[in-house]
């Protein structure tokens, strides 16, 4: 798995690449990165999956980390381009309720800034 | 090619879905290389037997195979559990190519003992091979792909059969000894392929890979030979079944023999090889063809009876034909009539005749017929060939008119048979091997006539069988309804259709269902996915609707049962998981809006899917009791699904809201026999309230157990009268669905004098007291008569009556 951030109207998005799995070994999960970019001050976050092939339980848990970090300290965490079958998953265990997840990086970039000026 | 390329190539062929290609052709290619290599291996076979030991030995070649199955088969079952798939399959192969190479070479040297050892061999390759491939098709697939895909892999083991024996037939003349190492390269080309299935199957499955599928061999295994023994000893069908099989194995294996003597016999011995190439080539062709165009248009024009005979009043024709006129053109009709009729017209009749027994005897069934029986059968055939060979012959037939010196003497010189000898005496000196295709002839004559006979009997015992099935299905109405019409599908699907509108996570949660139950068909998929403009859930909609685009393959990988629900279980454990849900459950529980009773319902229903331990299921206690019939209706299906005892009471409280009674029955049906005494508390409370007696009575009807029965005669001596009728439907329903259930004969007599006299007691409170005394006996008398054992009760009962104590 790869990820990389950048930053777009003030909101990180963390491109991810490749396979999310617990089996995996990595040297800093996403959870991590998340809390990096929380600790410096970032309170929007955009999770894009368009390049993710495959994410399992623990990829779930990872993003679900990432989301009450990000909650807790007043920020937004937001989801972008997950794959059909992640959106499946999500919406049998109502993660769809609580997580805000759209199908282009546009109208969630769009979505923060017109939170912002709410 | 791409893989979009092969995609659509392929999907011209066989119903294919995107993600399937490349196993498909892979699993396609591997089937093609294991089979033509057999279509070499078998001629071969038949061929150096026939050359070097003669048909003489088949018989002892036959029992040898049958032996050595039987320990090959026992063993290769050990071993498939105890080592993983690749290297099991790797390795048969690699020994395979190495003894099919040896073999190569030591029939150059033309020892006397290969033919035989060979032979075996032989049949040792096609059913390790054939069992390997299946297995590798039950890893690969879950069922519903397989019977999608099924067609397209056993053509690709046809035309490998056919191209081996074409092959073989073309090389004969040519090399006809290093047509065994063409086999070998075959095999080495199949290791290749095999292991790029094995490549494939890592890098799509990992998880199917790593998994031994030990269970499933580990379960098959577990149904030893005793129980299906027995399986098909208890039943008259099954063993009228297991007969005609026997009789046919045996007959087969007569053919096999009266086939090979014949060409022995009758045909130069350079054109074995070319024959048996170009002959069996044809052999897989014709079932094909029957199959195809002739098989279900005679079972549904003629039926199962003249499905059943045709074949053995063919191989009695066939029989007739060779013993009279042992020529090569009637052993082949007669082997060729054999092979096709098997494996086309026969195993379609023989899997109808499974269809009235139940899938558990079924199964057992099987196991004992296939895998036994046929080995069996085939011992047994040889060892009765083993002894008509061995008879004494009589060869010498007396002259029935005389016969002149002049007469001419046919040259048959080219053919391997005694000429026949016209003696000075005029007998006539007839051939053994002749009279011995005859002596066969005459027992499977005797053998077939068996079989007609069985077969007749079978033909009624179906019939028999499933009249029976239906009469015990109209015995109740209510046990038609629901055994007929599946009743809780039904409600899937059409909760289904509701919830598209209603919520899109309530949506997704009934496709998930339907996909646990495997039952998400290409029929259901039409039903619910009509398109929505307001649905939410377009992901869903593209997922179920029969696209051509790549979601399909995502879709369709995921929509796997097992992936999905394994899935959706750990996501549901994680302790990320539990403190997101549990904050928004608790904002659910709070909000009192439009809105909130779908929430509560999405809630309700995804409690249900949790892990009995999970802190979010605490909810249940609201929802249970919540306003709405829906909410509530969801949080019962949940505790059904969790089987939480705790909340058996709030079940049972539901159960007198008529909105909610049907599934609050449900919910508690789900718990079983468990509940019993919980039930029994309830309804023998007199302070609890009638409705939910009444159905706590009816409930446990439906549990129908000995222990349900006991309580409800218990509470029947007891009752008031109160929920008396409840009482005795439910026992009836007991009676019904439970014959095996003892009752009190005394208490159940002393209930039904009791009813009567209650009864009785009612009409005289009707009628007019004016009539005669006796015609008021007599009017009882007539009335109670069937209900009373003797005379002396009737009498006393009616007699009860004309005490006026009784009468007031």
């Amino acid at each position: 798995m790869e990820i990389k951030a950048r930053e777009k109207n003030s909101i990180v998005i963390f491109d991810i690449e490749g396979e999310i799995r617990r089996s995996d070994m990595f040297d800093v999960t996403l959870h991590q990165l998340v809390k990096d970019q929380l600790d410096s001050g970032k309170k929007n976050i955009l999770l894009n999956f368009d390049n993710v092939d495959f994410i399992d339980s623990f990829g779930v848990g990872e993003i679900l980390a990432s989301y009450i970090s990000t909650h807790n300290i007043g920020g937004k965490l937001k989801l972008a381009r997950i794959s059909k079958k992640l959106y499946l998953v999500f919406q049998v265990t109502m993660l769809t309720n609580v997580l805000e997840i759209f199908d282009d990086e546009e109208t969630a970039v769009k979505s923060f800034i017109s939170e912002k000026d709410e | 090619m791409s893989e979009k390329r092969l995609f659509r190539w392929l999907s011209r062929l066989v119903e294919i879905k995107p993600g399937e290609e490349s196993i498909s052709l892979l699993l396609f290619l591997y089937f093609f290389l294991i089979t033509a290599p057999f279509g070499i291996i078998k001629p071969v076979r038949n061929t150096k037997f026939l050359i070097d030991l003669g048909s003489a030995k088949l018989p002892l070649a036959f029992l040898l195979t049958a032996v050595a199955m039987g320990f090959i088969v026992a063993f290769h079952s050990k071993l498939q559990v105890r080592i993983p798939r690749d290297l099991l399959i790797n390795n048969s192969l690699y020994f395979f190519i190495i003894t099919c190479f040896a073999f190569g070479l030591l029939f150059l040297r033309r020892f006397l003992w290969v033919p035989m050892a060979f032979w075996v061999w032989a049949n040792i390759f096609v059913v390790v091979t054939m069992t390997q491939f299946w297995m590798l098709i039950n890893d690969i697939f879950n069922p519903r792909e397989a019977k999608r895909l099924i067609g397209f892999f056993v053509s690709g083991g046809i035309l490998g059969g056919i191209f081996g024996h074409l092959l073989t037939g073309l090389l004969s003349t040519h090399i006809p000894d290093y047509l065994l190492f063409i086999a070998c390269g075959m095999l080495i080309t199949s290791v290749a392929v095999l292991n790029a299935i094995f490549i494939w199957q890592r890098k799509k499955s990992p998880a199917s890979f790593q998994k031994e599928k030990k269970t499933g061999e580990a379960e098959g295994s577990k149904i030893g030979f005793k129980v299906c023994l027995n399986t098909v000893k208890s039943s008259y069908y099954l063993k009228l079944m297991a007969g005609a099989v026997t009789i046919a194995l045996i007959v087969s294996t007569f053919i096999d023999w009266q086939y090979q003597a014949v060409i022995e016999n009758k045909m130069d011995v350079d054109d074995y090889l070319t024959f048996f190439g170009y002959f069996e080539a044809g052999l897989l062709v014709l079932p094909f063809f029957l199959q195809l165009f002739l098989t279900s248009s005679i079972i549904k024009r003629y039926g199962i009876r003249f499905s059943l005979l045709i074949y053995p009043f063919i191989l009695l024709l066939g029989f007739f034909g060779i013993a009279f006129f042992p020529r090569i053109v009637f052993a082949s009709i007669i082997k060729g009539s054999d092979k096709s009729l098997d494996f086309s017209l026969n195993q379609s009749v023989r899997e109808l005749l499974y269809i009235p027994i139940s899938p558990e005897v079924k199964y057992k069934a099987k196991i004992f017929i296939d895998m036994f029986l046929n080995r069996f059968a085939k011992g047994i055939g040889a060892l009765i060939l083993l002894i008509i060979l061995s008879l004494p012959v009589v060869t010498k037939i007396p002259p029935l008119i005389s016969t002149t010196a002049d007469q001419p003497v046919p040259n048959q010189a080219r053919f391997q048979e005694q000429p026949i000898q016209v003696q000075e005496a005029g007998a006539l000196e007839i051939d053994v091997w002749k009279i011995r295709v005859r002596y066969v002839s005459a027992l499977s004559f005797a053998l077939i006539l068996a079989w007609i006979i069985i077969s007749i009997k079978i033909s009624r015992e179906y019939t028999n069988t499933v009249k029976q099935r239906l009469d015990l299905k109209w015995e109740r109405a209510d046990r038609v309804v629901s055994e007929k019409l599946d009743v809780n599908f039904m409600k899937l699907v059409i909760d289904t259709l509701e919830n598209k509108n209603r919520s899109s996570v309530l949506y997704a949660m009934d496709i998930f269902d339907l996909i646990k139950q495997d039952r998400l068909t290409p029929d259901v998929k039409r039903l619910i996915s009509q398109k929505q403009d307001e649905m939410k859930a377009t992901s869903l909609g593209s997922l179920i609707e029969s696209g051509e685009t790549g979601i399909i393959q995502e879709s369709e990988e995921f929509l796997s049962e097992d992936i999905l629900v394994k899935e959706i279980k750990e996501i549901m454990e994680l302790d990320v998981y539990k403190e997101v849900m549990g904050e928004y459950f608790e904002k659910v529980m709070n909000k009192e809006d439009e809105r909130s009773e779908v929430a509560k319902m999405e809630v309700a229903r995804a409690i249900g899917l949790m892990s009995p331990q999970s802190p979010l299921i605490e909810k249940l206690d609201e929802l249970l009791s919540d306003r709405s019939p829906d909410v509530v209706r969801y949080a019962m299906q949940s505790v059904s699904n969790l089987q939480k005892k705790i909340y058996i009471p709030a079940l049972v409280k539901n159960l007198q809201n008529p909105q909610i009674r049907e599934d609050a029955r449900d919910a508690l049906k789900s718990f079983g026999e468990k509940i019993l005494g919980t039930l029994s508390d309830y309804i023998g409370d007199p302070a609890e309230n009638l409705e939910l007696r009444n159905n706590v009575a009816w409930l446990m009807g439906e549990l129908a157990s000995q222990e349900a029965a006991d309580s409800l005669l218990v509470e029947l001596v007891q009752d008031n009268g109160k929920i008396r009728t409840s009482l005795i439907d439910a026992l009836d329903q007991i009676r019904a669905k439970n014959p095996s259930v003892v009752f009190s004969q005394q208490t159940i007599e002393n209930e039904l004098l009791k009813t009567i006299k209650q009864y009785y007691r009612d009409f005289f409170k009707l009628t007019s007291s004016k009539e005669p005394e006796k015609k008021i006996v007599y009017d009882i008398s007539r009335v109670i008569a069937p209900f009373c054992m003797s005379t002396a009760e009737r009498d006393a009962v009616a007699g009860a009556y004309l005490f006026e104590t009784c009468l007031k």
